[in-house]
């Protein structure tokens, strides 16, 4: 009886836990997309964009939906901090990638480290959900020119969800949309990468 | 339904909330310079901590009760008292001392281990970088073992506690990094 009675308990108090990987070039406004989450999903009042600093280290935003947790990880994304990122692959369900759309002249640079993490095998079947960031600068050029560059390596992206959206993390934007993909193909995903689980 | 009700405490609540941070490193670090360089702003002279020092720190309209505990061979096994209700960890790294990193690494692993340490968020200051062959900030996180980090909000800032460079956007870091918990 008492097992029952726990192993109820222990299944209605059951959270799945997804973990999101946010990655992208260094000023891409991962932290600034984070700290938008963040104040979407808590209603705490994140860092003001102007007063963010370039990320080393890690930011950790936890979004509760649908009874389940999904577990943002913003990690730095300077030249030199990149090689941080291969230790957390193993433990994430999704990628959210930042592409800065108003800067132009890095999206070559952009497109080589997107093309670097579809080739790793530790990610392999992951959903990718590219995120064009500063749409509030930028005009929907800009997300054509992103589009372009995940078209460009689409063949390597091959077999798994991928997606463009526009976002912008001055005035959230886009965001919710983007975290309601990201948890749909996560859940889709979950036979190949089940949920690490924790309770309330 | 309890979530919601931890975040109403949250907003209303955290203002008057004290938050319990402790400082630790190894000897020779700075980290009783950087404690009053937070708590008065100033440098002022000190010698090496046996035992603690305790100060309450207001920031942000944020309290802080900050610990400062002797960093020295012998005293370090005590740190472990005082991990209990802690919610960040500011560890201090001398970062022209390459020699003793690796104790750092050690010593900052064995208390990270700690299950009373579980949801606290560490803050590292790589200190001392107004002197000459000071390891970055990107070189002392490697040191300190800090990518293999997991479930842990982690960030490291390069400091001067003698010139007062780079605390203030250490601490900003860790309001912020705290209220997302």
């Amino acid at each position: 009886m008492f097992t029952l009675v726990s192993g109820a308990y222990r299944y209605f108090t059951r959270l799945d836990e997804y973990n999101v990987l946010i990655l992208g070039l260094d000023g891409a406004g991962k932290t600034t997309l984070l700290e938008r989450i963040k104040h979407q999903a808590t209603g705490v009042g994140g860092m003001a964009p102007e007063k963010i600093q370039p990320t080393v280290g890690v930011n950790i935003v936890k979004v509760h939906r649908q009874r389940r947790v999904v577990r943002f990880m913003d990690l730095g994304g300077q030249k030199d901090l990149r090689g941080i990122w291969s230790s957390y692959f193993g433990d994430s369900h999704a990628v959210l990638f930042v592409v800065d759309s108003a800067s132009a002249d890095r999206m070559e640079e952009a497109k080589g480290v997107l093309l670097d993490l579809a080739r790793q095998t530790e990610l392999e079947g992951v959903p990718v959900l590219v995120l064009a960031s500063k749409q509030d600068v930028a005009d929907v050029k800009a997300l054509l020119a992103v589009k372009e560059l995940v078209n460009s390596i689409a063949d390597t992206l091959d077999g798994r969800d991928v997606r463009v959206l526009g976002a912008s993390g001055i005035d959230g934007a886009g965001l919710h949309e983007a975290v309601d993909w990201l948890l749909s193909r996560m859940l889709e995903n979950s036979p190949a990468r089940p949920p690490a689980t924790s309770s309330y | 339904m309890g979530q919601y009700f931890g975040k109403l405490f949250n907003q209303l609540g955290f203002g008057n909330k004290e938050v319990r941070i402790l400082i630790l490193g190894l000897d020779g670090a700075g980290k009783t310079t950087i404690l009053y360089r937070m708590q008065v702003g100033e440098v002022v002279s000190t010698i090496p901590t046996i035992g603690f020092n305790v100060e309450t720190v207001s920031y942000k309209n944020i309290k802080f009760q900050v610990w400062d505990l002797g960093g020295q061979t012998n005293i370090r096994p005590y740190w472990r008292c005082y991990y209990a209700n802690t919610d960040a960890v500011i560890y201090v790294v001398d970062s022209c001392d390459r020699d003793r990193i690796g104790t750092a690494r050690d010593e900052l692993a064995a208390m990270l281990s700690e299950e009373e340490l579980r949801d606290s968020v560490l803050l590292v200051f790589a200190n001392k970088q107004d002197m000459k062959g000071a390891m970055s900030a990107a070189e002392v996180s490697e040191a300190l073992g800090l990518p293999r980090l997991k479930n842990r909000q982690w960030g490291i800032y390069k400091t001067s506690a003698l010139k007062g460079e780079g605390l203030d956007e250490g601490l900003d870091w860790l309001v912020n990094a705290i209220k997302g918990t």
